[in-house]
């Protein structure tokens, strides 16, 4: 029982973070009559699982002592991918998205290859790779958005009966999945070891490189899947999907306390984070902020959650 | 900035009085801690590590704030908010952690105080004409200005911080540990500078493990443990032994005696004709089950190349490594394949190539055998984790509050112990280890060399580098000298004295000349 409520404390153990969530939440709660509505709600899951998935790979990245800024653009290029091959080419659905996911890898891998093995620096790799991945997903679709039809939406639409869509329990089983590996997995414990301190990783038997490696391959399928989600809640495939959308990543993994640094991290907190981005987000509309106020606003609460971070840990 | 006035004085007025001065950060490291160090001379401060040695002189060249207590600099109060407060005050540290910045020439890090100071366009001609000077003058004549600092080795950069230190022209310097990574002619070279340095008026606060140096150059020489001022007293009136007692309170000559197995037992790691990009000239030996075998040269003699050979972590272009386990030799080919053979290795820099610093004692200790804690598919089993912590932390006698304190929270004692630790929890039963002993208090060292007799007993192989001889006499049955990337000679206990290790290590430089 003891064990259980460890567990539990050390769920909330991003509990400033968690904290600060709840108080946003009462805060646009109390400016905004709308707020706590249905509306809210289903725009909030819409949202959410295409932001989470991406964010869950960004955090492994950033806590292995790498960073993908890749991501935005592979969501595109997947979705572009998996619209080509399902709409035009009438491929099924299952297939198209297997294959979406799997570009998404590839590009990982390439990353992975570029970075870890030919040791160039993955900062300006993945910066490369963010123009190399929108280009190609312009050319897949031909520019164009390729409509995919309501077969793809069903799932991000709610299932009946349980209220949220197949999406989002999948981006919440990911969560739960990938917190599991990162914290209680060797795996989990080798990403933080050569985030934390790359040679001592390689003396105690470790190798950097395949580390990393997996890593950019994980955040890469991740990314492709993230794709999936972007073309299933719209419907179609937008090669100008997720433009940005690595930095939202970034500032989600951030303010759920994963150091930009590398070796410390949490997948539960960056879901968190997801959570306040999206809120914000939301709420800040429905209180009549502009789109340049918001945008100054999200970005201040980025520099205050790593304040706040930095205070915590001292 | 002007520079301070020194005026050579045999009159024993105060550079440094040190009043009063207490300090916490977890627990109490100073109480009312007060000594005063006169111009001109060379003060010794001793302590096992956590005494508070290395606190002090942080407090006193402005990098930690005093809770309490006072400074006086030439009889005048002095507060240094940082060290470049303290550093146009005339008082410079050359830290134990190395403050070299790695992607920067040796010119530029030596002199990187003094052109901050005036701001001006550093002219690279004549700031290195400045670094050479300083480089010749620790004894660094064939390191070239414009090296990076990254690919110096550990004593050489030693020597650069030294070199960082002198530019600086203070006139109160702050050694912490500054031979721990340096050969015995290296620090005799430090000390003549040191004495030249004191006829100006500098004066020194010197802190140090090696009590041998400290009773060498020091003309007095103070006691600290846990956190107070034992006793102060000239150095003539200090030995070894009781500079050693009143630090720890025990007596700390420690002999491993030779091996209580039989000597033809099975070999563990059998190496024929090695060569690496470092090590040109081809190597041969072998390690017994149950032997401590010593590898002792001067600093860049090849010494940590050959370990890193061995486990794996250098290429090798010719030659065999072959580590015995269960009845089967295994041709080392990568670090990975060395850990699964038994082999483990305690690199030299503790804070590069050992410890995750920011991460809990039982992650550090578990991080070499995580599958030792894991089932099959690879869940770490928490209970398994604390377990093995747990056992570590009290075999060893580490001081900590549990295995989820953070390693970066010990003293370099306890992380040492740590560092062994985690090849104790994989049951290595080859451990090559690299200064095993280099800036560790003399309990803990204690500590550690009746852990390796320990294991030598039980079966393991163990090879040691080290460049204290008196540790390898004590430890070893065996002793591999190399000089200059040679492997020249084979000792046996019972068969070496001081005068043959060193002739040995010397061998090759003096035939090359």
């Amino acid at each position: 029982m003891n064990e259980t409520f460890a567990r539990i404390f050390r769920l909330f153990g991003e509990n400033i973070i968690f904290l600060s969530l709840i108080a946003i939440v009462i805060f646009f709660g109390l400016f905004s009559e709308r707020f706590f509505s249905l509306t809210t709600l289903s725009t909030l899951l819409n949202q959410l699982p295409a932001l989470t998935v991406v964010a869950i790979g960004m955090t492994l990245v950033l806590i292995s002592g790498g960073i993908d800024l890749s991501v935005g653009s592979v969501v595109a290029l997947s979705a572009g991918v998996i619209g080509v091959f399902f709409a035009s080419l009438g491929f099924p659905l299952p297939i198209a998205a297997l294959i979406g996911i799997l570009t998404g890898a590839v590009v990982g891998l390439t990353n992975g290859l570029l970075g870890a093995y030919l040791r160039l620096p993955i900062f300006i790799v993945t910066l490369g790779m963010l123009e190399v991945a929108r280009g190609l997903a312009y050319l897949a679709t031909d520019s164009q958005t390729v409509y995919m039809g309501t077969k793809i939406q069903a799932f991000a639409l709610p299932i009946s009966g349980i209220g949220v869509s197949a999406s989002f329990l999948t981006a919440l089983f990911l969560v739960v999945a990938f917190d599991f590996v990162l914290r209680s997995t060797v795996f989990g414990r080798q990403i933080v070891a050569v985030g934390s301190n790359e040679s001592a990783a390689t003396v105690s038997g470790i190798n950097p490189r395949q580390v990393r490696c997996l890593v950019l391959i994980i955040s890469g399928a991740l990314a492709g899947l993230g794709g999936f989600m972007n073309a299933s809640y719209l419907g179609s495939a937008d090669p100008n999907a997720g433009v940005g959308l690595e930095l939202a990543a970034i500032a989600a993994a951030v303010i759920g306390g994963t150091s930009l640094m590398g070796g410390r991290g949490s997948i539960l907190g960056a879901f968190i984070g997801v959570l306040i981005v999206c809120v914000l987000q939301i709420g800040l509309a429905q209180i009549g902020i502009t789109e340049p106020t918001k945008r100054v606003i999200t970005g201040a609460v980025i520099i205050l959650a790593v304040i706040l971070d930095r205070w915590r840990t001292s | 900035m002007p520079l301070p006035e020194v005026t050579p004085s045999d009159s024993p007025s105060s550079r440094i009085q040190v009043r009063g001065i207490c300090k916490s950060y977890y627990s109490q490291v100073l109480q009312d801690v007060s000594l005063t160090v006169g111009a001109g001379r060379i003060h010794g401060l001793v302590g096992e590590n956590g005494a508070g040695k290395t606190t002090l002189a942080k407090i006193i060249v402005g990098l930690e704030a005093a809770d309490s207590g006072t400074l006086l600099l030439d009889g005048k109060s002095f507060t240094p908010a940082n060290a470049a407060e303290s550093l146009v005050a005339g008082v410079a540290l050359c830290a134990q952690e190395l403050s070299l910045v790695p992607d920067l020439s040796v010119s530029e890090n030596i002199l990187i105080h003094t052109s901050t100071v005036r701001w001006r366009r550093i002219r690279r001609k004549s700031a290195d004409a400045n670094a050479k000077m300083l480089l010749d003058r620790v004894g660094l004549e064939n390191i070239h200005p414009s090296t990076l600092v990254s690919k110096l080795s550990l004593a050489e950069k030693q020597l650069v911080e030294l070199a960082k230190t002198l530019a600086t022209k203070a006139n109160l310097l702050v050694l912490d540990e500054p031979t721990s990574a340096l050969t015995g002619p290296q620090s005799d070279r430090l000390h003549s500078i040191l004495r030249e340095l004191t006829k100006a008026g500098v004066s020194v606060i010197y802190i140090s493990h090696r009590l041998a140096d400290v009773l060498e150059v020091c003309d007095q020489v103070s006691v600290l443990r846990d956190g107070k001022v034992l006793s102060t007293k000239p150095s003539s009136e200090w030995e070894e032994r009781t500079l050693i007692r009143e630090m720890a309170g025990v007596d700390a000559d420690f002999d491993a005696g030779s091996n209580t197995a039989e000597r033809d037992a099975p070999v563990r790691l059998v190496v024929e004709n090695l060569r690496t990009e470092q090590l040109p000239h081809a190597i041969s030996f072998s390690c017994k089950r149950g032997e401590i075998l010593g590898i002792a040269g001067l600093a860049g003699s090849g010494r940590t190349e050959l370990l890193n050979a061995i486990f794996g972590l250098d290429k090798r272009i010719g030659g065999s490594i072959k580590i015995h386990s269960n009845g089967e030799a295994t041709e080392v080919r990568s670090v990975k394949q060395a850990i699964r053979c038994g082999a483990g290795m305690v690199a030299e820099d503790r804070s590069k190539d050992g410890i995750f610093r920011d991460l809990t004692l039982g992650f550090n200790i578990t991080v070499a055998g995580l599958e030792r804690i894991a089932n099959r598919i690879g869940k770490v089993i928490r209970e398994r984790e604390t377990g093995a912590g747990r056992k570590l932390l009290e075999d060893l006698r580490v001081r900590s509050t549990g295995v989820e304190q953070k390693i970066r929270e010990l003293s370099g004692g306890n992380q040492q112990k740590l560092m062994l630790g985690r090849w104790l929890h994989c049951e290595s039963q080859l451990l090559l280890l690299d200064e095993p002993t280099r800036g560790v208090d003399v309990g803990a060292k204690l500590a550690i060399h009746e852990e390796l007799a320990r294991l030598r007993n039980a079966g393991v192989a163990v090879i040691a580098v080290s460049s204290e001889l008196d540790e390898l006499r004590q430890l070893c049955d065996r002793i591999l000298v190399l000089s200059n990337r040679k492997l020249v000679a084979t000792l046996e206990r019972g068969d070496w004295s001081q005068e043959d290790i060193l002739e040995a290590a010397f061998s090759e430089y003096v035939t090359q000349k």
